[in-house]
């Protein structure tokens, strides 16, 4: 919890460095007079020196205030939580699909090293990895919302649909927005998982015990995924420890494209706005997300590999 | 000079290598050489008339919103989005290697000290490191910039470096290098980096890709390169608004981009397979 | 499992006899009540969704005049009578209730003018009320406007700037507590429509007020949906999602893409925006100096004729946009019967700048005087697109004379910072106008909040003065302002767009007011009721 508090007092002084004030963004059309500006700044604390600042959002902090955020005057807790379920359902869906699809898409490549497909999906995935998630997630709404019609092209649910149809209904209706979206995101992220998996998995078909096993005439199936899959899993739970803030706060590009309501595009705006309790908010939840994943892999290590020694 | 030249080299060796090679070495070619030949990347010459424009003969790549040939702009832009990435995920992959190798082989305090300082910095989004620079001095030249960008990429690195060190100082080679009495210096650079040039090596392949996209991103904050000046990720961002009614704008850096990846990739296969003590 | 599924979607299926409209817009309404709308709140998309639950005392007529009593329509007032210079009494419509039930009453107009005028609550609003001396009830239904002198907008001031809240439930309630009571989540208005509900970061859901005493809405629900990504706003109403958009935003390409839908049909409408190039006249360097080339009246002028305005206007907004004589957007009532803008002359201009001293002297393309080069940085945010493409286009035709721009663009925080501070030379500025003129001092006066390059002509603040007092005069008189500044050259003055917005065809009767959007909207009507939009089933 250390790395915590020290991640939180970088973000903080970090905020308050950098260049660019949070009533810049107010006097953007109706310009404020001075009287307005001193007013403003005392409702918002920011008159005050920049470690009494600090003092007081510690001390808010431990009575579970986050403070109100400046751009939409809500206490920022009520606007993070209402993001939350969005972007665990987009983030989840996606870790899920990279877990799954990745990791088999990643292992196959491997054990089919230097075939025709290793070398289309190697340039798949490159080309995919390479790809600016916004410039999919445009591709993907205008086909398959506008041209197509197949699917909504933008937002979580339909506004129309009568709040008391049922909770199936609701359900449908958000899992056809929750489409096009996830499939961008995943697209992208699995071409990464798929190029670590694949290395990882080629490390350990190449150590002496696996061409062993092999020689001892176990159908090659069961030689990798027995033996192999489990060792190669390592560098995958190191993603799984990058991956996870990444997407809980979601992929900015793609919320922004699809409209989708979650907690990467509250915080990018946040930092447009220089709406510093918003930020502090936003960036203490991805932090605590961080160090919880990093603790949850190193967890796993030790569990799969009864060797490895933990600090 | 000739440490950039020296995986080329290796990577010849092999025909996928040289593939990889020779589509670098065309694209450093096109992109320092080209320019003087092609039409004013910078010039607007028709921006009612011309904005827009399909591929043809006089525009091989189209014009973009501003009427901008777009060939002359992904080879120009091609000098400052190469440069930033080759030196940025240099950067970065060399402190990833070296902190995760230091971390995962001597353990104990520097590992929990090190893991804490990695987790406190990718818990700050990458975006606010960038954003303190121009606390400090708000032109910074495009040297500082790429030194920064590399300088904020090794977090992840290091992490799953850390991870296949872990794993690896366990094994039996490892343990009877120890008992015999190698130096941990050659312990770490004889038994260990080599084994973990694979995912290194994926890290490099597609930081190159995220590289150049930051430094666009980065430009719209005011840092790094100022229009008119073309870089290729700067033209994705702006043909972004154009992506459904004039993709070539967007395409053809796009595609600079991914060439550019994926030779990366092929060169560093084979340098991977090179080093490999064990061989292919 | 899938008798369940299919009954499910049978059942959303079913048509909703209730007409509906979606609109989608680019921000999000999280306090749209009068009086709360402070600060950050004080945005489009608040304002455009208050104007659906609350109705103003009176609304601006059809040529959007704010001087006088006369071009005013009625509202909450059905009349109004000016007893003398500095007092206008209203007498409120004795049909105008709540939506709870409740009469409309002076009471409602004297509790929210009170708090409106109070700059510890409202210092927004304050400002724009203060020369309102007082507010008194004469009767039920009659209100009384005192104001501190005679000048020509007291009706404006009196009926635009606040629409009157239920002071009933608002009267328990303390100012600084009304953010987080229940009337903020669910509030309670006198307008078209009432509040259903809101799905945050998503939409807001009205509905028709079957009782609204100016006639029944013609459109039953109504939607209100946030997107903050132009192309998905595009997409949405192309993939009928969405029936109507607020401003389709430049570059061109989008506008053909709209226009391209034959069901669409695309709406302009004069805006409030105002694109100007401000030459800064201090020192950014030592702002007590003047500044070494800009100072110069001279060298402002010719760099005014070295610019294509009209072809810059053209290549960012097609035909919807015109170059301003002034400062004065499409928005302004006062903008009609202005001599034409200066167009491109760069004889003259290469005449002006030479008989100033500057001579390129060393043949580098670049005109210099005494050792310093005639260049000059030109700084606008990243965030505009439309300044972004001119200012490209700047640079390029300014390098025909001779002048050197050096662009710099910022995240949008740190270019408000600049320019704020002074630091710049040439500022690609923005403004979005009231529909009163008397903003104008805002950034043309000597001490005016937002002029950042220390223009001052006391000539012009007195011309000014004596324009927001007049009444009958007051178009002549703001045009003699406009032409001074014009003369000064503070600024070149780029563009004054017109918003184009998207509404489906299926609707008539469609009006789109430039004050606010979607004011008249309850006076749409639809054809069809409304299909199912929903895709995929």
């Amino acid at each position: 919890m250390v790395t915590l508090a020290i991640a939180l007092v970088l973000i903080f002084i970090l905020m308050r460095l950098a260049p660019g004030d949070p009533l810049a963004r107010l006097s953007e059309d109706r310009p404020l007079t001075p009287a307005q500006v001193v007013a403003l700044r005392a409702r918002f604390g920011l008159d005050r020196p920049v470690g009494a600042q600090f003092v007081s959002f510690v001390g808010a902090l431990a009575h579970g205030d986050l403070g109100t955020s400046i751009q939409y005057g809500r206490p920022v807790i009520a606007l993070v939580s209402e993001r939350i379920p969005a972007t665990l359902l987009l983030g989840g869906t996606v870790l899920l699909l990279n877990f799954t699809v990745g990791v088999w898409l990643g292992v196959r490549q491997a054990s089919r090293r230097g075939g025709a497909e290793d070398t289309a999906l190697t340039l798949l995935s490159l080309s995919a990895y390479a790809t600016p998630s916004f410039w999919l997630g445009l591709v993907l709404a205008w086909l398959v919302g506008v041209k197509w019609h197949l699917l909504p092209a933008a937002g979580m649910e339909d506004p129309l649909l009568d709040p008391a149809a049922g909770w199936l209904a609701h359900a449908a209706d958000v899992g056809r927005h929750l489409v096009l979206p996830a499939l961008t995101l995943s697209i992208v992220s699995i071409a990464g998982t798929m190029r670590y998996q694949r290395s990882a998995m080629l490390e350990v078909l190449r150590l002496p015990y696996m061409v062993t096993a092999s020689a001892k005439g176990l159908p090659e199936r069961a030689v990798i995924w027995r033996h192999a899959w489990r060792n190669a899993f390592f560098p995958v739970l190191t993603l799984f420890g990058l991956w996870l803030p990444i997407l809980v706060t979601g992929s900015v590009f793609v919320e922004s494209v699809f409209a989708w309501p979650g907690l990467g595009s509250l915080a990018v705006g946040a930092v447009g706005y220089r709406d510093y309790p918003l930020l502090m908010g936003s960036s203490l939840l991805v932090a605590a997300v961080v160090v919880t994943a990093s603790l949850v892999s190193d967890l796993a290590y030790a569990f799969l590999d009864p060797r490895v020694r933990l600090s | 000079m000739t440490v950039l030249l020296e995986p080329l080299r290796l990577a010849w060796r092999t025909p996928r290598g040289r593939a990889g090679a020779l589509v670098l070495l065309a694209i450093a070619a096109v992109v320092i050489f080209a320019p003087p030949f092609l039409p004013d990347p910078l010039a607007q010459p028709d921006p009612i008339g011309g904005a827009s424009l399909a591929p043809s003969v006089t525009h091989p790549f189209g014009t973009d919103l501003y009427s901008r040939d777009v060939l002359s702009r992904v080879a120009l832009g091609g000098r400052i989005s190469l440069v930033v990435a080759v030196i940025a995920v240099g950067l970065s992959i060399t402190l990833g290697a070296l902190v995760g190798l230091v971390a995962g082989y001597f353990g104990g305090v520097v590992d929990a000290v090190l893991m804490r300082v990695v987790d406190a910095a990718l818990a700050i989004p990458r975006l606010f490191l960038l954003l303190l620079v121009l606390a400090v001095s708000e032109r910074v030249p495009v040297w500082a910039l790429v030194l920064l960008i590399g300088a904020t990429g090794w977090f992840g690195t290091s992490r799953i470096v850390r991870a296949e060190v872990l794993r690896l100082r366990e094994e039996s080679y490892v343990r009877a290098s120890e008992a015999l009495g190698a130096s941990r210096r050659r312990v770490i650079l004889r038994h260990l980096l080599p084994n973990t040039l694979g995912p290194l090596l994926v890290a490099a392949t597609l930081g190159v890709g995220d590289v150049i996209l930051l430094e666009a991103g980065l430009s719209f904050l005011g840092l790094g390169i100022q229009p008119p000046a073309p870089s290729w990720g700067g033209m994705i961002l702006e043909a972004r608004e154009v992506l459904v009614t004039a993709p070539w704008a967007g395409l053809f850096p796009g595609l600079a981009i991914v060439l550019t990846v994926l030779s990366v990739n092929l060169v560093g296969d084979a340098v991977r397979d090179a080093v490999d003590p064990r061989g292919a | 499992m899938a008798a369940a599924i299919s009954a499910a979607a049978a059942h959303a299926q079913s048509p909703d006899p209730r007409s509906a409209a979606v609109i989608v817009t680019g921000g999000e309404a999280t306090t749209p009540i009068p009086t709360l709308m402070e600060g950050p709140a004080a945005n489009v998309a608040n304002l455009e969704v208050a104007d659906h639950l609350f109705l103003r005392l009176a609304n601006l007529g059809p040529e959007l005049i704010t001087s006088g009593d006369r071009s005013f329509v009625p509202q909450l007032a059905k009349s109004w009578t000016r007893r003398d210079s500095v007092t206008l009494a209203f007498d409120l419509d004795e049909r105008a209730q709540w939506h709870d039930g409740v009469p409309v009453t002076a009471r409602d107009v004297l509790f929210t003018f009170e708090r409106a005028r109070n700059p510890a609550i409202a210092p927004r609003l304050a400002e724009l009320l203060r020369r309102i001396a007082s507010v008194t009830a004469e009767s039920d239904r009659r209100v009384v406007f005192r104001f501190s002198r005679p000048y020509g907008e007291q009706l404006y001031d009196a009926v635009w700037h606040v629409a009157p809240l239920p002071a009933h439930l608002l009267e328990g309630i303390p100012p600084e507590q009304l953010r987080q009571s229940s009337f903020a989540g669910n509030p309670v208005g006198d307008g078209p429509y009432r509040w259903v509900r809101s799905v945050p970061g998503q939409f807001i859901e009205l509905a028709a007020n079957e009782r609204f005493f100016l006639g029944r809405p013609g459109i039953d629900r109504l939607v209100v949906r946030t997107a903050s990504d132009a192309d998905a706003r595009m997409n949405l109403v192309l993939s009928r999602e969405a029936d109507a958009m607020d401003n389709i935003l430049p570059p061109l390409t989008n506008l053909e893409r709209m226009a391209g839908d034959k069901d669409v049909r695309l709406i302009p409408v004069p805006s409030p925006t105002l694109g100007f190039l401000l030459f800064n006249q201090r020192d950014p360097a030592d702002t007590s100096r003047p500044h070494p080339i800009l100072a110069d009246r001279e060298v402002r002028r010719a760099i005014i004729l070295s610019l294509d305005r009209g072809l810059l206007v053209r290549a960012v907004y097609g035909p919807y946009g015109e170059v301003p004589y002034g400062p004065a957007s499409a928005i302004l009532w006062i903008r009609h019967g202005t001599p034409k803008p200066a167009g491109l002359d760069r004889a003259q201009a290469s005449r002006l700048l030479s008989s100033r001293g500057w001579k390129d002297s060393d043949g580098d393309g670049v005109l210099d005087r005494n050792g310093l080069p005639l260049r000059l940085t030109l700084n606008f945010p990243a965030s505009s697109a439309a300044r972004r493409q001119m200012a490209l286009l700047v640079q390029q035709q300014l390098r025909q004379v001779g002048i050197e721009v050096v662009l710099q663009q910022f995240e949008f925080p740190l270019w408000t910072e600049h320019r704020n501070a002074g630091r710049f030379d040439i500022d690609f500025s923005a403004t979005s106008q009231d529909p009163s003129p008397s903003g104008l001092t805002q950034g043309w006066s000597c001490g005016g909040g937002t002029n950042a390059a220390h223009y001052c002509s006391l000539t012009v603040d007195s011309l000014m003065q004596v324009a927001i007092g007049s009444s009958d005069h007051a178009r002549e008189a703001w045009h003699t302002v406009l032409r001074r500044i014009e003369d000064d050259a503070p600024a070149a003055f780029m563009y004054a767009p017109s918003y184009v917005y998207a509404v489906n065809r299926r609707f008539g009767n469609v009006t789109i007011r430039p004050e606010s959007s979607w004011l008249l909207l309850w006076k749409w009507t639809t054809g069809a009721p409304a299909a199912r939009r929903t895709a995929g089933y």
